[in-house]
């Protein structure tokens, strides 16, 4: 409600520090990201897969990386983060879970834009560039990067795990935004853009699409993107792209629209927009290696695919969009629509909040180029509440006992002693600090009952958020524990059936070696006993089927 | 005997041989598998240069966004030199296409079993006439061509089905890589098919047979190239010297189906029709099919009996896990609403009690109440008198 003073305050800052800009690359492995990645700020950011070298590239003296890449979150079966895992064989099948990583640059943007230059521009764009307002130097720009998706046998934790750090990055910004004492350093680190890479298939859009698109959309204004456009013939492409706008409609997948205001934007903004509406989803041809020309190729036998061509790829209008003409456009959306929607909906699920009134600001604030209303309220409607974790329901003193139940039960699971002591230690203290924060006189302070509530919710609310995601990386942290004990005990019992195979094979040889005449029928013997082995995978499993067995266990 | 009299006519049976098969004709049953949008269908049309199969249309696409595998078979008749080859291809639309594909490959290792197991009921017929025969014999594997390696899914699936039929990796849509990503894939390929021990199909390298060193080089190289990399196409460009062939017409050039260079298109046709379809069809007898006999026959405990399979094989839809998994969550919902239902009656009757127990001290306390007024009145009565 009061955030506009902290905005001002904080794009005052901005200017000297840089702008912060954060991107998203989702998509399936082998979409092109990393490519992508490396094109977009014509520097080697990221290595390929399975290659420890980024590809080499003359590094562009306008980019400069201030934060090198680091894992930001992660989630696998393993218990390791596996983006950079080297290639392994012998190890292939297992999932690698999923990574996120965050790597921040810094652009400067001299005279003109980091985009505009690659950006043919066919639509006439660079002076709508220039007006939007990136007239700072620099734009600290952030690029996370997933890992990882699609690459698993069952890819439901990705959703999970990427909603949970965009979550994350809005919690950070509600509790600096709510506390009374404000860091000045703080970094927002909230996520603007998220580009999804839609894998080439031809079809339409699948069900992970679908999912994922939507999931992202409440977090982040949501570009969809036709990954390795080079696969598609033009008509197929055409077509490829249709089915997709016939899709996100068909499942009302809220994406970034492109739409225009006819009374309040000019001309050349409303003819932009629509040329861009018309142009979605761009189809993107990316890659990092030049040819003798200098000009970025996809060398095959059967010809070059100039990948700034516009007739190919929409790659150069996507770089304008995101830096150029809509810069600032998805700084507001996000800021202003998404943000503000999360803040509603959270601070009312914490303590009782004038939900109405917080709506009218924010839409008050919405901008005329805003996406469309409809989608964000079907949005909103549909995001889940999260009434079980509510703590409104309850009195205020009681919020934190609430919490640490709700864990308590789920912290069951074998976990090393140590970190239960820890984890135990480390949320006594947070209940301690809750407590005292609830119990200080301030708390009950002279004033309307209206103003000790909103300081009540200023003070409390950034340690409660705190305190809630301490204690669901504290979980995460034991799971990811248990899922590595688990695993370290399964590949020793793989080994020690092993070594009780190879002690038999020795028996046999050496019983071969002994006695030559049996030693036939016994190596026969040992073959069948190996195709005993196979049989269980053919033999469909036994299960329960009935039901008191189940209730028995139960209870 | 002797070389000096009149041929007898022995060395005419592989003409009679020639002349039975031929009219008889031959089946040939070729499944394809993989993601969604790898381009199987246009491969299976570029592959018998007829519109075999068209693709699905939006419509059906969407009858559900949740999808199930399934197996779509179908059945088309060749004819090339009055040789006629009944081709059955099968189709697994849906597999990989799902959030949660874990045991998605259950649908197809069950459709190749399943065909095993109705051969082998139908031998074991008084009269074994086999009507019905659909058992794969080649099972092309289409590997998305990330450019990375394999994923885990594909190991899964591969691994299961090398192990009951002819398995046959491709790189489906080999035109968006460049020359020296598709080398490097290949290798990474080759190198998870040796480490997770995955069984593909390979044409027969026999050294001591006398055939003529061409074929041997021939079967090298096919070796060689795998995993084939492919590209499909079901339009016909010219290629620049005045010839209509099949390719895909990009703005930067036109790739050719039949092109050495471009893929290895021709050498997987090879394989599956030219040089080593007999291959292919005896080693799922020989092989694959034998293999699957000898241990239902085993497992099954009771090999003595001849007439009859001993255990009638479980035929039923409920042996997918899949299903299975999906049951016990069912189930365990629907102990869990009859336990909450549970609790709340007993909540109610507990309530219910309370009450009684309630309005029983009400009572009493009223009957008391009574009993003392009437003392009161006897008293006062006493007293008027």
């Amino acid at each position: 409600m009061s955030s506009s003073p902290s905005l001002i305050h904080r794009r005052r800052k901005d200017h000297r520090r840089g702008i912060a800009y954060s991107v998203l690359l989702v998509g399936n492995t082998g979409t092109g990201k990393t490519a992508f990645a490396n094109n977009l700020l014509e520097s080697a950011v990221f290595p390929h897969r399975y290659s420890l070298e980024t590809p080499q590239l003359p590094g562009n003296p306008r980019v400069q990386i201030v934060k090198p890449t680091k894992v930001v979150s992660y989630n696998s079966k393993n218990g390791i983060p596996s983006h950079v895992a080297q290639f392994d064989a012998s190890r292939e099948h297992l999932e690698p879970g999923i990574t996120i990583t965050s790597t921040t640059m810094e652009i400067s943007t001299n005279s003109e834009e980091a985009g505009s230059r690659a950006s043919v521009s066919s639509d006439g764009s660079s002076s709508a560039a220039t007006q939007q307002g990136v007239a700072t130097d620099k734009i600290l720009f952030n690029l996370v990067k997933t890992h990882g998706i699609g690459e698993n046998l069952d890819n439901r934790m990705c959703f999970k795990e990427i909603t949970a750090f965009l979550e994350q990055q809005f919690d950070q910004v509600l509790a600096e935004e709510t506390k009374i004492q404000r860091n000045p350093r703080f970094e927002d680190t909230r996520v603007h853009v998220a580009l999804y890479f839609i894998e080439p298939t031809g079809h339409g859009l699948r069900e992970l699409d679908v999912e994922m698109m939507k999931r992202l959309s409440r977090y982040a204004n949501v570009l969809p993107i036709v990954a390795r456009a080079d696969s598609f013939t033009r008509e197929e492409l055409a077509n490829f792209k249709k089915n997709i706008m016939d899709d996100i409609e068909r499942y009302n997948v809220p994406i970034y629209k492109f739409e225009v205001d006819p009374e309040e934007d000019d001309v050349e903004t409303i003819e932009e927009n629509q040329a861009l509406a018309l142009l979605q989803p761009f189809a993107v041809v990316a890659s990092d290696t030049k040819n003798s020309d200098g000009e970025y190729v996809r060398s095959y036998l059967w010809g070059d695919a100039k990948i700034d061509d516009t007739e190919i790829s929409d790659l150069g209008v996507l770089k304008n969009v995101l830096f150029g003409s809509h810069f600032q456009e998805f700084k507001d959306t996000m800021q202003n629509v998404l943000y503000e929607n999360y803040r509603a909906e959270r601070l009312s699920s914490v303590a009782e909040w004038d939900v109405d009134q917080q709506k009218a600001v924010s839409e008050n604030k919405r901008d005329s180029g805003a996406p469309s209303l409809s989608n964000f309220a079907s949005l909103i409607t549909t995001g889940q509440f999260k009434s079980s974790t509510s703590l409104a329901l309850r009195p205020q003193s009681e919020t934190p006992p609430v919490a640490v139940d709700a864990k308590d039960s789920v912290m069951e699971d074998p976990a090393s002693p140590t970190l239960r002591q820890i984890s135990q230690s480390i949320r006594r203290g947070n209940e301690e600090i809750i407590n005292n924060i609830k119990n200080s006189p301030r708390a009950e302070g002279p004033g309307s009952p209206d103003r000790s509530k909103l300081r009540n919710i200023s003070e409390t609310v950034p340690y409660v958020l705190k305190h809630e995601r301490i204690i669901a990386k504290q979980q995460k942290l034991e799971e990811l524990e248990a899922q590595s004990a688990r695993e370290l005990q399964k590949r020793i019992q793989e080994l020690e059936k092993k070594a009780a195979e190879l002690k038999l094979r020795e028996k046999l040889l050496r019983q071969r070696h002994l006695d030559g005449s049996a030693s036939s029928l016994r190596s026969r013997y040992s073959t069948d006993s190996n195709i005993s082995q196979a049989a269980p995978q053919i033999k469909k499993e036994e299960s329960r089927t009935d039901l008191a067995s189940i209730v028995s266990g139960k209870a | 005997m002797t070389s000096d009299k009149a041929p007898v006519g022995i060395s005419n049976l592989p003409n009679q041989r020639y002349k039975i098969v031929s009219e008889n004709g031959g089946v040939f049953t070729l499944m394809v598998c993989g993601e969604s949008g790898v381009g199987k269908t246009t491969f299976v049309n570029t592959l018998f240069q007829t519109t075999l199969k068209h693709a699905d249309s939006q419509q059906r696409r969407h009858l559900g966004i949740k999808r199930t595998v399934e197996i779509d078979v179908l059945r088309a008749q060749l004819e090339e030199k009055n040789f006629s080859l009944r081709v059955n291809v099968i189709d697994t639309p849906g597999f990989g296409d799902n959030v949660n594909n874990n045991k998605s490959w259950q649908t197809i290792v069950d459709f190749i079993d399943d065909q095993h197991d109705s051969y082998m009921r139908q031998e074991q017929q008084p009269y074994r006439d086999v009507k019905f025969d659909l058992r794969v014999h080649a099972v092309l594997y289409f590997i998305r061509p990330t450019g990375h390696g394999l994923k885990p899914l594909d190991i899964e699936t591969m691994k299961r089905i090398s192990t009951r039929a002819n398995l046959i990796p491709v790189i489906a849509k080999s035109d968006t890589l460049t020359q020296k990503e598709l080398h490097d894939f290949k290798i990474r390929i080759r190198q998870v098919i040796e480490a997770q021990e995955i069984r593909i199909f390979t044409p027969p390298l026999d050294d001591s047979d006398a055939s003529d060193p061409a074929v041997k080089e021939h079967a090298r190289q096919l070796i060689e190239a795998m995993p084939f990399a492919i590209i499909g196409s079901e339009k016909k460009f010219d290629n620049g010297q005045g010839q209509l062939v099949a390719a895909r017409k990009y703005p930067w050039g036109i790739v050719e189906v039949e092109n050495d260079a471009h893929c290895d298109f021709r050498k997987l046709r090879s394989l599956l029709l030219r040089t080593n379809l007999l291959d292919l069809i005896l080693s799922t007898q020989e092989s694959h099919f034998e293999t699957y006999r000898r241990l239902r026959l085993d497992g099954s405990g009771s090999p003595e009996d001849p007439s009859l399979p001993a255990r009638a094989p479980a035929r039923k839809l409920s042996h997918n896990p899949r299903f299975k998994e999906e049951e016990n969550a069912l189930k365990k919902y629907f102990t869990d609403q009859v336990k909450a239902e549970e609790q709340r009656f007993r909540q109610w009757e507990q309530n219910i009690v309370n009450e009684r127990t309630r309005l029983n001290g009400d009572l009493e306390e009223v009957q008391a109440k009574v009993k003392r007024l009437e003392e009161e009145v006897r008293a006062l009565q006493a007293r008027k008198r």
